[in-house]
């Protein structure tokens, strides 16, 4: 191996671990608020990717269709929730947010998808299309069950990802799709050839990183939100309701999926089952980093983002076996020095 | 204790089903429109929905059940096939080893069996089983002949870590060792791995002249455009599954120039007027592009069309002898099959033998080129 | 219909249905009896056990790529390639689980996750296993010289396997080791200090949990006779922890429910969305998922409970019989040392929970632990039974030094505790929680138990856990779930747990808390009674009233120092201890 093979290598190590970091700040995120281990975050890339390059195409992606069909779901069941409760002030805030926001957004979409060369409207539309998607999952497959042991939430999140793979198929179909770059800049230094594409995707995740980590570990609100994970009744004291935290903590995981999938789009072939193996490498990473702290977990991310990269070059045939063989004593390492949290459960 | 069972039992018993009527020709199809190999088993399947309602001029009935590309539930769908709708025929899969899977059950079953991608069983097992692709030594060949005439000498290799990736570099190996070319790179990718670098870097240290992916559809595309990013200039080839749209629209100009072997169907446009195939491809293609959009053209429709054909040509045979839903009906028709001569189907023309249960020669290949965004028949 | 009647005859269904059903619904139901057999591993890992596994698959797939490799390339008897595969799997279980079953929480999952889809690629590259196109031609099971190679001859192989396998691990659940091991999941702590090596433990579950998947291996191997990776992928794995939830994954015939429900599920959507959407093929894992979201809506444990509800139960079971006595450990000489804890330390970060304590116990003698609210007691408690480790200083226990050793063997040297916060298993009943205290008594161990050989060894634990029972007054309750007791009650069993382990030195951790005053004196009497049989006592306790009139001398802690010690008239006159409870002085003089 010659340094320049090594240095490409190096390069493209980075660029995948900055997407695991995303995934797996996101996992984090989900975790330490709910509980949730939430199988189904890399599907918010698959369908933020292959939603915006359906709008390249010109068409309407049926994420959208689906967008408008949960929010009336959700609006459905709170809405019962507000007439039975003798509430029916609340229906106004309900509809608008579950049935006049989706419809806006398919606003947007059919307006997106008739400007092809305008990518930046695309992208935010896409934005708009895939994270509702959050809170919408919480609301409908989570938040009825959220007393429940993590092994029921898991097997939960584990049905959501088969519904929306499947339903990823049904709206994208079977082939790949790929979208232009944001542009076609790219640096040369030495040997190497970095594209802008990288950068944003290594600059991105850095900003994500830093902001999450400002938020969870540096104030007061941040930890609040942590704390509803463990502790219900604090936090209302709080005046943070558990739904209410992990409503946000889905919406938040949701927009990170969604901008991790504009990221890489151009720089890769998504399907519409890409989600769920890049998941499970962020969620490495996550796991690395304890599934608590940001930083750990990112660097957890990269720690595997180099694994691969380099048992792709020496053995390709068995890299997913070197990358998760050698996964197992970091775990060894991580679950014998993690400070030691008594875990026994009712 | 085990008042469950009785629960299960009782709802087994309540859901048994009932055979097909007789006279009508019963076609039990699994293929796997979900899955991994969703994008080639949605193809198979559309094509299911152009065919006629009568085969050999008789009724026929089509099951279609999806097998998710899973061989453990391509198998329990051929049983069921098999059991309980008394198929004359079945047809099926995606992958090699569902069909694999399907091929076993049918030959115990003596069902014949039309499969739709290769088999990975010895000839001598395939009595029942007649396949309808080319047989990817027979495409590979036209890619070595090609690197021959080009004076390539060392092929390097990426391709799937999966039976097709297995099975295309077998063929590669098969025909480039007794031509004297050396395939010196096997690196393997999954298609929804989102990097490559390190395999395409493995590739260009090796610096072949010439680069063979074993992919199929979009998939193909990811190690092309990494080496060409990566100041790659010489020939990259393919194989029949990579040729569609799709690929190139994926692809871009990165593509430009890829040459894969495939069936004539792909380009009936340009195939020469006196070829047979010409005319069955170019209808089969109209009515597929009319039914799901234009340049919808690809190699696994075809299949089902060509093994749709295969039937029609074998069941009047069979009906002399037997009826519909009897041992000796699908006796006969394996029989019918296999003396079946000069069909024409969409990718070639099909001689069944008694040692030869795909039937296809050099006819059954084309070699295309993507030129100016579209695959086109290199002459 | 009671539960007995049903399950009778479901079992008679199970038996006739060859003869009922049709060629493919056989196959169904051979398909159903494979997927058993690995959720019944899990079931038991998992459900029972707590320890979440996505790797089963990886373990069907050793099992039946062991067979088809031995049968078509050596010609070897497929009935001798099941013990092979079964040496094979106990050994890379071994490896595996003694590096994962170390991991804690999330951990576990993932470390299975990891190991589950780098065994699938192994699988898919190697040469000898046919890579990814697999072995085909693999020759179905004989029976004297008779091709089992039908759906309806493998039937009965298929699921007289599953079936006995399912009663053995129900066997196994209702024994000794089965007590252990449903106390694995959430009561580790309290499963070691009766003397449970719950690490090893684990292994062992982690292990059966393999065979049976590589039973199940073998039995695929030779029913569908052609092997390739796919239905060992991730997937699988995770396909067969959906079984066991679904199902229900504490009950052992959840197992089945599990497997019948989510193959059946996926069998009827395949029948049904093509007539419902017409080209439907990809919404059939659309509306599986959905349904498995509403499914765990609705039954939240799984279908089995769900369904026991709605059957009535059966008649009430008789207490345990009379059975020979365990032998019990002979009691110290009058005056013996029994406990010697000297300049213990134990800091948690800044603070200083134990610092520099002494204390002696003698034989026969009741000592009260006293200190207002976080003097470091039950850290003191913690150090001596070895749930923590001392940072400095030494315990001797009868003159061996016992602040090394882990919990279990200090338990087995004869000390049992009591826990400040009811440590009991909820769902299991009064008889099963206070027998798991005599677990150092009996030798049932895994075989014995799912054979059912050690009933006589079963008894004897039983009748002794019957008589402790009735000794603390809660024969009424004997059969039901601790979980329902009263707080009190609670209390009384774990006394009686702590008895059943026939202990010298009981160490009881607040045992008169939420007691009302008749049950103090019965408690005070029982504590007399047990002084007066031999056994120490340490007591921490914050009702004065009861320690006063209760122990023989008390030690005073304060800040995890001693305050101060000597007989109860003493202490209650000790200016220092006033002081030290200042709020608390109406309680002192009362």
């Amino acid at each position: 191996m010659t340094i320049d093979i090594a240095l490409w290598l190096t390069q493209d190590a980075i660029t995948n671990g900055a997407v695991y970091a995303l995934l797996a700040l996101a996992l984090v995120l989900v975790y330490t608020v709910t509980r949730v281990i939430f199988v189904p975050q890399g599907e918010f890339i698959s369908f933020a990717a292959l939603s915006l390059a359906t709008l390249q195409a010109g068409k309407v992606p049926g994420t959208v269709y689906l967008l408008m069909a949960g929010g009336a779901l959700v609006a459905l069941i709170d809405g019962v929730a507000a007439i039975r409760a003798a509430q029916p002030r609340r229906l106004i805030g309900i509809v608008i947010l579950n049935i006049g926001l989706p419809a806006a957004v398919a606003g947007a979409a059919s307006l997106a998808a008739l400007r092809p060369d305008n990518l930046w409207l695309q992208m935010l539309v896409t934005l708009a299309i895939v994270t509702p998607f959050g809170p919408i999952i919480y609301r409908l497959a989570f938040q009825p069950l959220a007393g429940m042991s993590v092994l029921v939430l898991l097997i939960i999140a584990v049905a959501v990802h088969y519904l929306l793979t499947g339903l990823g198929l049904v709206f994208f179909g079977g082939e790949g799709l790929r979208s232009p770059p944001l542009s076609d800049f790219s640096l040369h230094v030495g040997v190497l050839n970095i594209t802008a594409q990288s950068l944003w995707v290594i600059f991105s995740s850095i900003v994500l990183i830093f902001t999450l980590w400002l938020l969870f570990e540096h104030t007061l609100y941040g930890k609040a939100l942590r704390a509803t994970a463990i502790n219900r009744v604090g936090a209302r004291l709080v005046g943070i309701s558990a739904a209410f935290a992990g409503s946000l903590s889905f919406t938040l995981a949701a927009l990170i999926g969604a901008i991790a999938g504009i990221l890489i789009s151009p720089i890769t072939t998504i399907y519409y089952d890409t989600g769920f193996i890049i998941s499970l490498k962020g969620f490495v990473g996550a796991i690395i980093g304890g599934m608590v702290s940001y930083p750990v977990a990112a660097a957890g991310a990269l720690l595997v983002g180099f694994l691969e990269s380099f048992s792709s070059f020496w053995w390709s045939a068995f890299k997913e076996s070197i990358v998760f063989t050698l996964i197992i004593p970091v775990l060894l390492w991580r679950s014998l020095t993690a400070r030691h949290v008594d875990e026994e459960e009712e | 204790m085990l008042k469950h069972s009785l629960l299960l039992a009782s709802a087994l018993l309540a859901s048994l089903g009932c055979g097909a009527s007789a006279q009508e020709i019963t076609v039990g199809v699994t293929l796997g429109a979900t899955g991994p190999g969703a994008s080639l088993g949605i193809h198979y399947k559309n094509a299911f929905q152009l065919f006629p309602k009568t085969l050999g001029g008789h009724p026929v009935k089509y099951i279609i059940l999806e097998d998710a590309t899973d061989p453990a539930n391509a198998a329990k769908n051929a049983r069921k096939l098999i059991a309980e709708d008394k198929v004359d025929v079945i047809m099926g899969s995606v992958s090699v080893p569902s069909t694999t899977q399907v091929a076993q059950i049918a030959s115990e079953a003596k069902t014949p069996m039309i499969a739709l991608s290769p088999v990975a069983l010895p000839p001598d097992k395939l009595a029942w089983i007649f396949v309808v692709p080319q047989p990817v030594p027979l495409m590979m060949s036209a890619v070595v002949e090609h690197m021959k005439t080009t004076g390539v000498k060392t092929v390097g290799y990426v391709g799937f870590s999966d039976s097709w990736g297995d099975l295309v570099l077998k063929a590669l190996e098969q025909h480039a060792n007794p031509a004297g070319i050396k395939v010196v790179t096997n690196e393997r990718y999954a298609r929804a791995d989102t990097s490559v670098t390190g395999q395409v870097i493995k590739v260009l240290a090796a610096n072949p002249d010439a680069v063979v992916v074993g992919g199929s559809g979009t998939g193909g595309a990811l190690p092309h455009v990494g080496l060409v990013e990566r100041g790659y200039k010489k020939q990259i080839y393919h194989n029949h599954g990579t040729v569609n749209r799709e690929f190139i629209k994926v692809g871009a100009k990165a593509v430009e120039g890829a040459i894969a072997p495939t069936g004539p169907l792909i380009v009936p446009e340009e195939l020469s007027a006196d070829n047979p195939i010409k005319k069955v491809a170019s209808e089969f293609i109209q009515r597929y592009e009319q039914t799901f959009g234009a340049g919808s053209r690809n190699a696994f429709a075809g299949y089902s069309y060509d093994g749709f054909l295969l039937l029609n040509a074998g069941v009047p045979g069979a009906m002399a002898k037997a009826k519909p839903g009897t041992p000796e009906f699908r006796s006969a028709l394996r029989d019918a099959i296999e003396s079946a001569k000069n069909v024409v189907g969409a990718h070639g023309i099909y001689n069944i033998t008694a040692k030869d249960h795909t039937g296809l020669d050099n006819r059954a290949r084309v070699l295309v080129q993507v030129k100016e965004g579209a695959w086109r028949l290199m002459k | 219909m009671s539960r007995h009647v049903a399950g009778l005859a479901a079992l008679g269904l199970l038996v006739a249905a060859p003869f009922l059903l049709s060629e493919f619904h056989i196959a169904l139901m051979n398909y159903i009896g494979l997927a058993s057999i690995v959720t019944l591993g899990l079931v038991l890992l998992t459900g029972v056990g707590g320890l979440t596994s996505f790797g089963q698959a990886a373990f069907v797939g050793i099992g039946a790529y062991t067979s088809a490799v031995l049968t078509t390339s050596y010609g070897i008897s497929p009935w001798l390639t099941l013990p092979a595969g079964l040496a094979l799997i106990a050994v890379i279980a071994l490896f595996l689980g003694s590096i994962t079953m170390r991991l804690s929480g999330h951990f576990l999952p993932l470390g299975t996750i990891a190991w589950g889809i780098a065994i699938y690629f192994v699988f898919g590259n190697l040469e000898m296993l046919g890579k990814y196109s697999g072995i085909a031609e693999i020759p179905p099971l004989h029976l004297f010289d008779k091709p089992l190679s039908d759906g309806r001859e493998v039937y009965y192989p298929i699921w007289l396997v599953a079936v006995s396998l399912l009663f053995a691990v129900r066997n196994l659940l209702d024994s000794r080791i089965g007590r252990a091991i449903r106390a694995l999941k959430s009561r580790g702590t309290m499963a070691e200090s009766v003397g449970v090596d719950t690490s090893r433990l684990k292994i062992i579950i982690f292990l059966l949990a393999a065979l049976l998947a590589g039973t199940s291996g073998w039995l695929y191997a030779h029913f569908m006779r052609y092997v390739n990776p796919t239905p060992f992928n991730i997937n699988s794995g995770i396909d067969y922890l959906f079984m066991a939830v679904i199902g229900g994954s504490s009950h052992v015939w959840g197992a089945v429910v599990g497997a019948g429900v989510l193959t059946l599920l996926k069998e009827w959507l395949k029948d049904i969305l093509p007539k419902l959407i017409e080209h439907s093929g990809n919404y059939e894992i659309v509306v599986f998922g959905l349904l498995i979201v509403l499914l765990m809506h609705r039954t939240r444990d799984g279908l089995l409970p769900f369904l026991v509800r709605l059957l009535p139960a059966g008649e009430h079971p008789k207490p345990p019989a009379a059975a020979e006595s365990l032998p019990e450990r002979p009691r110290p000489a009058n005056c013996e040392r029994m406990l010697d804890v000297c300049q213990a330390n134990k800091r948690f970060e800044a603070l200083a929970a134990v610092r520099d304590l002494s204390f002696e116990l003698d034989a026969g003698e009741i000592l009260g632990l006293i200190g207002p609210n976080g003097a470091g007691k039950t850290t003191m408690f913690n150090l001596i039974s070895g749930v923590l480790p001392a940072d400095s200083g030494e315990i001797r226990f009868r003159g061996e030094r016992i602040d090394r050793l882990p919990a279990r063997e200090i338990a087995r040297r004869g000390v049992a505790r009591t826990f400040q916060h009811a440590n009991i298993l909820p769902g299991m009943t009064v008889l099963d929680n206070v027998a798991l205290g005599a677990h150092l008594r009996g030798s049932g161990g895994v075989i014995s138990a799912s054979l059912r050989l050690d009933r006589a060894d079963e008894a004897r634990l039983l009748w002794e856990a019957r008589m402790r029972i009735e000794q603390v007054g809660l024969a009424a309750h004997m059969f039901d779930l601790a979980g329902n007791l009263s707080l009190g009650s609670q209390r009384a069993v774990e006394i009686a747990r702590a008895m059943c382990a026939d202990p010298v030195l009981l160490l009881l951790d607040e045992p008169a808390a939420g007691l009302r005053h008749l049950e103090k004196q019965k408690l005070a009497a029982l504590l007399r009674d047990l002084r007066g049989s031999g056994i120490s006592i340490l007591l921490v306790e914050h009702d004065m009233d009861f320690v006063m009139g209760l122990v023989d001398r008390v030690v005073v802690m304060n800040f995890g120092e001693k305050l101060s010690e000597g007989v109860p008239q003493q202490i209650q006159r000790d200016p220092m201890v006033i002081e030290a409870y200042l709020g608390g002085v109406n309680e002192l003089v009362a």
